[in-house]
């Protein structure tokens, strides 16, 4: 689920593939088939009450078959003790020629704080194997006094940078190797109708960046079961990264369900990654015009 | 078609039941049991109405996933109610809920869901009927979990006639086998 695509120094086309020990069961339309616990669950083993991430590392040909994958081995640094276990929706970035995984991590405290966390990682191209060798916690600017911080996206061309918020935008710089994070600016934007949370990877696009966001409506039915319903926009900002734009809001398949946490360009077309409810992953090739299309939309709409 | 070509096509009608237990059945087949239920669920939601048939196989086959995944009781058999709920008139659901019963140690459920499968069996055109693709092979199937459970809620004569009256039918190895085997042990003097 939830694939990070990401394109290295090499040319190579990696993902980081999010595993999970859960099936996501979501029943939509008229939601005539829920499960027992209502229309939307985490179906974890019913002895095991963890919801466990593990990720995998993938290689892809030029077409995006996957050629290569290997299980990210990671430290053993601490026993979990909270319920949702390992580095959860990680992207992929390559800074000063060494590769990270960025996500959430909130297995570290008996309450479930979350914050993002630099798992640095080496690939051994030749063997096809992807291990951990460092991991920085990152703190929440300020008093770290958040609850949970996550869903940060990084600036592909802008190592170690961070938009935390995405309208005011709040650019923020994160040390990689100590616990260390400063709040470079907030600046004002245009306010979507929703909150827009990262995210993929922020991309430059000639002399702009442009990046997919998602927002979330999280509800509950007559039940009191929970349900929710993810949208994604595409966001625009000029080279100084002020706000200009943000299209409507779009899906990829139509489920309620989806999460775009990656975002490449491959020739002149931009590779987006996403997962479908949880369950599956996929990577769109976007043509040029398409994107562009999307741009103008952004430029519209915004204003 | 293979996953990829499916799911292009499932792009430009996504909410098509046709389109979307095409994709399940192939991450089915796959193995990719997490990806597949999200699918059958989308037919089983979204056909529910005009693609009945279809609804009712991708409730099963989902709690078929689940089975498969281990660990999931409440949810195979949620998903088992709903189907039998949706077409009680087909059989697929009674075996199914009987085969989960009988593989819990759930006995006298498990003889219970078998003995109103073969009710309905018995008012069928056609007692041959099989859809493997639920693991139905016929009525032999839910005979099977009779004798079976049948034994074990005390009706052993009842278990015994079952069995050997299976083993003059038309049956998969696998069955036959497990039939003898129990018949050797339930009832050794039949000199098999």
């Amino acid at each position: 689920m939830n694939p990070s695509v990401f394109i290295d120094d090499d040319g190579d086309i990696l993902v980081n593939l999010r595993h999970v020990n859960y099936t996501l069961y979501h029943s939509e339309n008229e939601q005539l088939f829920p499960s027992r616990w209502g229309p939307l669950s985490y179906l974890h083993p019913e002895k095991d009450q963890h919801l466990r991430t593990e990720n995998y590392v993938c290689r892809l040909n030029p077409n995006l078959e996957m050629t290569d994958y290997a299980k990210v081995e990671m430290l053993e640094l601490h026993t979990p003790i909270w319920e949702f276990v390992g580095l959860e929706d990680a992207r992929m970035y390559q800074w000063e020629g060494e590769y990270y995984l960025v996500g959430v991590r909130r297995d570290t405290t008996a309450h479930g704080e979350g914050r993002m966390e630099y798992s640095k990682i080496e690939i051994d191209k030749a063997n096809w194997t992807v291990k951990e060798v460092q991991r920085t916690r990152i703190p929440a600017p300020g008093e770290d006094n958040s609850y949970c911080e996550k869903n940060w996206y990084g600036i592909l061309d802008a190592p170690f940078h961070f938009i935390k918020w995405t309208s005011p935008t709040e650019l923020v710089l994160a040390d990689p190797n100590e616990p260390k994070v400063e709040q470079v600016f907030v600046k004002q934007a245009p306010t979507p109708p929703s909150d827009q949370r990262g995210g993929s990877q922020v991309v430059k696009w000639g002399n702009m960046y442009i990046a997919i966001t998602h927002e979330v409506n999280l509800f509950k039915n007559y039940l009191n079961q929970k349900d929710g319903i993810y949208r994604h926009r595409l966001v625009l900002w000029d080279n100084e990264l002020n706000l200009i734009g943000y299209s409507n809001t779009f899906s990829f398949l139509d489920a309620r369900i989806e999460f775009a946490v990656g975002a490449a360009i491959q020739g002149e077309d931009l590779l987006i990654s996403f997962g479908f409810q949880d369950n599956a992953a996929f990577v769109l090739r976007t043509p040029k015009l398409v994107v562009e299309d999307l741009i103008m939309e952004a430029l519209n709409y915004a204003n | 078609m293979q996953i990829e070509e499916l799911v292009v096509e499932l792009s430009k009608d996504p909410f098509n039941p046709e389109l979307n237990f095409a994709c399940a059945q192939e991450y089915d087949r796959l193995g990719q049991t997490a990806s597949a239920v999200s699918f059958y669920l989308r037919t089983a939601e979204y056909g529910y109405e005009t693609h009945r048939k279809l609804a009712y196989q991708s409730l099963l086959r989902t709690s078929i996933c689940f089975e498969n995944q281990n660990d999931r009781k409440y949810t195979v058999s949620n998903c088992i109610l709903q189907a039998v709920e949706l077409c009680p008139n087909e059989v697929e659901g009674y075996f199914l809920m009987s085969r989960f019963h009988e593989r819990n140690g759930e006995w006298q459920e498990a003889y219970t869901w078998s003995g109103i499968g073969l009710d309905l069996v018995d008012g069928m055109e056609d007692r041959s009927y099989s859809n493997p693709f639920l693991d139905y092979e016929g009525d032999y199937s839910l005979m099977f979990e009779r004798a079976v459970c049948g034994w074990w809620v005390g009706r052993v004569e009842e278990a015994k006639d079952l069995f050997h009256t299976m083993l003059l039918m038309n049956i998969k190895d696998n069955y036959r086998s497990a039939i003898v085997d129990n018949l050797k042990r339930i009832d050794p003097n039949a000199g098999l």
